[in-house]
């Protein structure tokens, strides 16, 4: 099952990405490089204390120390037209107003010549906090007799949703979302012959994006300009002009090189202290968090997913009934749309009679928790593929044959309303466990192996995407897009679509800088969806630009456009050739001339589909590990790992592999070790040397991503998206090979050899 | 807690180094971190600063060939020493055996640690042309990647122990 290739040129050929020069030179400009003449530094003032009000703060001394040009409290708050930002829910203050709400939230902010002058005058500011009773967990944010983190209703809405689905604000106490979705009749239960109720907990990641958040903003007069770590440029800039009062066309965000973000760099996070402090100061101001700072800024979401699942003897599954809580931390920042996906993903891609979900957005004082990648998917995959296999053993059933009797088939909606399966599911399936040797009778003691079908919407909701590419003279063309390169290999890919639709060498497609003063319309880097929606209208753009200079030839030349083509800047007529160049040069003279045109794409909006668009593609990691457990210690070896995701054809092969790669690596951390570790609401490993990420060593003795190409995609070529697919199943499917080996089911993450160990002897 | 960006104060301490194949005297203070002085004062932001505790290694500079991380050494530590920064690689504007098989393998993602890695991997050629996979694996495991999973990193070493054997 591979796409037709060879009818390309660059679709699906090797050779260097576009930022390869840049990256192995150390030439790529990162927000961390940017430097603005007379710029002053910043550093920010944390509460060590986890829930409290803000009963006083005195900057006075602070504002008098050496150096130091601007402090900001919430006395300076004044200045802006909404002191909160937030996605759904404006909860998060810019700097703390009356209340601080986990160990870490942001005081006061100062900026000064040097970061060591802004760091000094931090320990000059008074501060008195008058404690309240915390709320650490997510056991703690569901006892009612907890205080709330919110004692009023921030400003929040509930989007549109289709056929379904619902959400609520403020659902019960210490949430702050609800997101409902129901299908079908509760009654399909009563028809089960077996109903099973299991209950999973998901442990709580940080990025670890090696470049800090990080934002330079200038300011001057009724003009914002920033160079930020951001994923998703324009969504901030309107956020920053709400926040500032200030129009959208007055707020130029640049977004250089992304050092990495795994769906941190998401909405504000450093921009609007930096933007202050530089209003204030009438500076440039930097402001470049720490690595123990980013531990504060933004995580994953800690999750309990209670799972009720109703099968008949046979295996076939009728009903599930989910309910989630996320643990949020102490904001909302992106919770309730994680709360959407995870709502909506917990079905698995499976046929069910009746499907109902609430998943709750709980609050807590700690790190505020937002997108993370897998997004809702990897909480929800690691419940549903843990449990699926946990009710085959139960039936007596093989866990391969459970799935392939319930699995969608290629064109299935995923629920009414909803598009069709883009991937077969069995296929890949079968190519995973054929990997892994699936079914080997010979197997040693203690070792199993296991699958896991990892699954999300793919491509965002009701995401719309411009871009625009312009040919000069000689045919060169330059792409104006907005995703950002995020290491995705973003720039290669679309760069590839606009090479091989004008028939150019992809080194003559230049994509420019990402400023929003220029660069058309995106809605951000996100859901995996840069390829499938961006590249929908990046394609668009190409083809359209394309016929422009094909008709332009063909007044030209007297000739009727469809009989001419566009190759390597030059117009093509059977066996002659004219360089573009003369011939624009012939009509518009040495001045030459630009061919431009732009493409849009948005999936259409349809009250029918759950969440008011369908789904623009099916994002599929596909997981199979052989694993080895040792019953004196607990001690676990994942042996192989395999994971397999659809590109449905793969643009650039190495890029989509790395992106298989590294999200399986993400999960494989997950799965066996790294996990934020917090004594109440302290976190006790956020640094770098106590928060243990994967290392090379850690990558098992035989490590296999198999790059499938099924050629269903919407994007262009029959290409899909590829970023998070590959870190979904990874968990599951040690979970479920650990069970394979020595009969102990571990249901909380990480699957340590405590665990192991604990559960080998309560089983003995 | 990262280091200032602006040193203000302290004793200075002259130091000699050839930097990228260039000797130079500089006069440091004595608490400047190496990576302050290679990015903030000289202008070589090729490596980049992440955890800036010495734990991830993207800052990996070679000092003397070792590879060490640039923001756990004091500038002056450097004296007499010959440094290799990215900007350093490859000669006559033509990319290094190692940059060319992380550019031409994808070895590489943000690209934050690459020029770290990169390092790193020149380090390990430098001593043992000829390392096994497993040697590879143990050498590379003092950086971080969050990217990649490693595995390309791996194969753009062997390639690269390939090219130049």
């Amino acid at each position: 099952m591979t796409a037709e290739r060879n009818i390309y040129r660059t679709i699906g050929s090797g050779g260097p990405r576009v930022d390869a020069a840049e990256k192995v030179t150390g030439r790529a400009i990162y927000s961390t490089d940017i430097d603005r003449p007379g710029m002053l530094h910043a550093k920010i003032l944390r509460s060590n204390v986890a829930h409290a009000k803000l009963v006083k703060i005195d900057a006075s001394k602070a504002r008098a120390a050496p150096g130091v040009h601007a402090v900001l409290t919430r006395d300076e708050l004044d200045q802006v037209n909404s002191p909160v930002y937030g996605y759904f829910i404006k909860d998060q203050p810019i700097v703390a107003m009356d209340r601080v709400r986990y160990e870490g939230d942001t005081l006061a902010a100062v900026a000064a010549e040097t970061e060591a002058q802004a760091e000094a005058a931090l320990a000059l500011i008074n501060v008195e906090l008058e404690e309240l009773p915390s709320v650490p967990d997510l056991d703690a944010a569901l006892d009612g007799s907890l205080p709330e983190l919110f004692e009023e209703a921030p400003m929040g809405i509930v989007p549109k949703y289709g056929a379904g689905a619902s959400g609520a604000l403020r659902p019960i106490h210490n949430a702050c979302y609800l997101f409902s979705y129901t299908t079908g009749s509760a009654a399909a239960f009563d028809g089960c012959d077996h109903v099973f109720e299991d209950t999973f907990e998901f442990s709580r990641m940080h990025h670890l994006h090696l470049e800090p958040f990080v934002t330079v903003a200038e300011t001057s007069g009724e003009q914002i300009e920033i160079w930020t770590s951001g994923q998703n440029p324009f969504p901030l800039r309107k956020e920053l002009s709400r926040v500032f009062g200030m129009p959208e066309n007055r707020i130029t965000v640049h977004t250089p090189y992304i050092g990495g973000g795994f769906g941190a760099k998401n909405n504000c996070k450093t921009e609007p202290v930096a933007i202050l402090l530089s209003k204030m100061a009438g500076r440039p101001v930097r402001l470049s968090l720490t690595v123990e700072e980013n531990f504060l800024t933004n995580t994953q979401h800690a999750a309990r997913l209670i799972v009720k699942t109703g099968v008949m003897n046979d295996g076939r599954f009728v009903a599930r009934e989910s309910t989630i809580y996320l643990d949020s931390g102490a904001y909302s920042d992106a919770s309730p749309l994680v709360a959407e996906k995870a709502g909506y993903r917990i079905p698995g891609p499976y046929r069910w009679d009746y499907i109902q979900t609430d998943c709750y957005c709980m609050m807590t004082n700690t790190s505020p928790a937002g997108p993370f990648r897998g997004f809702g998917g990897t909480q929800t995959t690691w419940a549903s593929e843990s449990q699926i296999d946990m009710i085959a053993r139960r039936l007596d059933m093989d866990p391969i044959d459970i799935r392939k009797k319930n699995l969608l088939k290629l064109g299935d909606p995923f629920v009414p309303g909803e598009s069709g399966m883009d991937s077969d599911l069995a296929y890949g399936l079968d190519l995973v466990a054929k990997e892994i040797g699936y079914g080997d009778k010979d197997r040693p003691a203690n070792r199993g192996v296991g699958l896991s079908i990892g699954f999300k919407d793919g491509g965002g909701v009701n995401k719309p995407a411009l871009a625009r590419v312009k040919v000069a003279t000689g045919g060169d063309a330059l792409l104006q897009c907005g995703t950002a390169e995020i290491g995705q290999g973003a720039k290669t890919a679309m760069s590839r679509v606009v090479a091989e639709i004008l028939k150019l060498d992809p080194a003559r497609v230049t994509f420019a800088p990402i400023n929003t003063d220029h660069t058309p319309f995106d809605q951000g880097t996100n859901a995996s969806s840069a390829i499938t929606v961006m590249g929908q209208a990046v394609e668009r753009a190409a083809h359209k630009v394309r016929d422009e200079i094909l008709e332009f030839a063909a007044t030209q030349l007297g000739i009727a456009a469809e009989k001419l083509d566009l190759a390597d800047g030059m117009i093509v007529n059977g066996e002659e050739k004219h360089p573009l160049n003369l011939m624009v040069m012939g009509y518009y003279g040495g001045t030459g001339f630009e061919f431009s045109a732009d493409g849009y794409f948005k999936s259409p909006n349809d009250h029918e589909a759950p969440l008011e668009s369908p789904c623009v593609f099916w994002e599929i990691g596909w997981g199979a590990v052989e694993v080895e457990v040792d019953p004196d210690t607990g001690r676990l070896t994942v042996h192989k790992l395999v994971v397999s995701g659809d590109a449905g054809a793969a643009i650039h092969p190495l890029v989509c592999r790395g992106q298989d790669e590294g999200a399986a690596v993400m999960g494989l951390g997950q799965a066996l070790f790294e996990t934020m570790q917090y004594d109440g609401t302290v976190l006790t490993n956020g640094t770098a040397l106590g928060y243990r990420v994967p290392l090379a060593s850690d990558i098992p003795a035989s490590f296999v991503s198999i790059t499938q190409e099924q050629g269903h995609g919407p994007g262009p070529f029959g290409s899909k998206g590829m970023g998070e697919g590959g870190m979904l199943p990874v968990a599951s499917a040690i979970a479920n090979a650990v069970e394979d080996a020595v009969s102990v089911r571990i249901t909380s993450l990480p699957i340590t050899p405590q665990k192991i160990l604990k559960a080998l002897r309560e089983k003995a | 807690m990262s280091s200032p960006n602006i040193v203000s104060a302290g004793e200075e301490i002259e130091i000699t180094v050839t930097l990228n194949g260039e000797t130079k005297t500089l006069a440091v203070p004595a608490h400047q971190v190496l990576a302050d002085l290679l990015r903030e004062q000289l202008g070589l932001k090729g490596g980049n600063v992440s955890c800036a505790s010495g734990v991830c290694g993207s800052c990996t500079i070679l000092a003397d060939g070792e590879p060490v991380a640039a923001c756990a050494q004091f500038a002056y530590q450097m004296d007499g020493k010959t440094l290799t920064t990215v900007e350093g690689l490859g000669e006559n504007g033509q990319l290094s055996a190692v940059q060319k098989a992380f550019s031409e393998h994808s070895a590489f993602q943000c690209g934050y640690c690459t020029p770290g890695m990169i390092l790193l991997a020149t380090a390990l050629l430098e001593q043992n042309p000829a390392p096994t996979r497993d040697e590879i694996r143990t050498w590379m495991s003092a950086n971080i990647c969050r990217c990649t999973g490693y595995e390309m990193i791996i194969e753009a070493v062997e390639l690269a122990a390939g090219e130049s054997a």
